[in-house]
């Protein structure tokens, strides 16, 4: 049994006819089911158990980066299948998933391509798609192994797990993304001053990694899948193969 | 029939042979590591690395980076600073800046003019007759030598 987790901007308007051909889609492919429209407060977790309970076998997320990573977050825990119905604006993941945007994402959902995804985990929760840590003298440890810090002390570090990081370098637009690697890429850029308009930021350093530890002295501010919050110590690991999730043939890993 | 421009250059083969999306190891040029850092792809230092670097492919060493440790990597092209030995299981191209202060151990080598060593280069494979045989002969002639010695010594107390 399918169950559909509608994010809240789909009541607009503007996507009542793209919803209704997806629909039309589904119902032609026998896979329609349950629709749940997602609140921002809504507890995914909880309204997946208890479909779950019910007899779903596979959740379908249809929204943009910003509901996957709010369904996934805390749904990361259950024995479920995952499905994507890529809609509206922001939609980066799809593409790294193979998932075209429109009906077309039906016809990937139908034909079921199962394959398990890694996902990070930051201080007893799961991230999806991306972490940042915004610029703060902070310390990193990597793998128990080495150490990194800047000379001009304050670093912003991106962790991406699904959700490509762009970045500029010499040659021009870099992106890098390996949801399937076994590991996890950091971003580190050090603050070379601040801007009058915006900060200026040194070229960026690449640590695949397993498992890594960020302290500051004072709390720093973190955002995971989009939710912010401040710390002073992060541990930040691979949960491996975690999420089984429904995937395009044209995944990019 | 054959191209003009042939770069031969690993850092060429290299690129060519990547995918765009690939990501490597990046030391960034104002980041220090300290420890011990190895990686199963390739590296490339930009900064400065106060340990052992190891890896199993390419380690770029750019002009103005520094390492302060033992190097061991599958390939490497040195422009940067090197304090420590170096153990490159295939190619080791050193560039016009590259300084090396340490040991080398490696298959092929290319020097660039202008780069600086200071230290033991020990190449595998070398097949000139003698070079290895020459010691072994005068390990042996020295045990030989020295037996006759004793035996003479044990002689001149039995008499």
């Amino acid at each position: 049994m399918y169950v559909y987790l509608y994010d809240n901007f789909l009541r607009q308007k503007k996507y009542d006819s793209a919803l209704k051909a997806i629909e039309t889609r589904l119902t032609d492919y026998e896979i329609a089911g349950k629709i749940i429209r997602l609140q921002s407060f809504s507890n995914t977790k909880h309204i997946i158990d208890e479909e779950m309970r019910r007899g779903a076998t596979t959740v379908v997320i249809v929204g943009n980066d910003a509901t996957f990573g709010h369904v996934l977050s805390r749904g990361a825990t259950c024995d479920v299948t995952f499905g994507f119905l890529p809609m509206g604006n922001g939609n980066t993941i799809a593409q790294v998933l193979g998932i075209p945007e429109g009906v077309e994402s039906c016809d990937v959902l139908s034909r079921r391509r199962v394959v398990r995804l890694d996902v990070g985990w930051v201080n007893n929760r799961y991230f999806v798609s991306q972490l940042h840590v915004f610029p703060h003298d902070v310390s990193i440890e990597y793998d128990d192994s080495f150490s990194v810090f800047a000379v001009n002390k304050k670093m912003e570090l991106v962790v991406c797990n699904l959700q490509p990081f762009y970045f500029k370098n010499k040659n021009g637009t870099k992106q890098a993304v390996h949801p399937q690697d076994g590991k996890l890429e950091a971003f580190i850029r050090p603050l070379a001053r601040r801007g009058v308009f915006k900060d200026i930021y040194e070229e960026p350093s690449v640590f695949p990694f397993e498992e890594m530890v960020v302290r500051g002295k004072k709390p720093f501010l973190v955002e995971a899948d989009g939710k912010q919050s401040k710390e002073t110590k992060l541990t930040i690991r691979l949960a491996k193969s975690r999420i089984a999730m429904v995937v395009g043939k044209d995944r990019r890993f | 029939m054959f191209p003009k421009n042939q770069d031969l250059s690993l850092q060429s083969r290299q690129v060519q042979s990547q995918e765009p999306d690939t990501v490597e190891t990046v030391v960034g040029p104002s980041v220090h590591v300290e420890g011990d850092f190895a990686s199963e792809g390739n590296i490339l230092v930009k900064g400065t690395v106060s340990g052992n670097v190891t890896t199993s492919r390419l380690l770029t060493v750019e002009d103005g980076a520094k390492i302060f440790a033992n190097v061991k990597a599958g390939d490497a092209v040195i422009s940067g600073h090197i304090k420590g030995n170096i153990k490159v299981s295939d190619r080791l191209e050193l560039t016009e800046s590259a300084q090396v202060l340490g040991d080398i151990t490696c298959k092929v080598l290319v020097v660039s003019p202008g780069a600086l060593i200071q230290g033991k280069l020990n190449m595998a494979g070398i097949s000139i007759e003698g070079a290895s045989s020459e010691k072994k002969r005068s390990v042996r002639s020295r045990l030989k030598s020295t037996a006759s010695m004793e035996e003479d010594d044990s002689q001149q107390t039995v008499e």
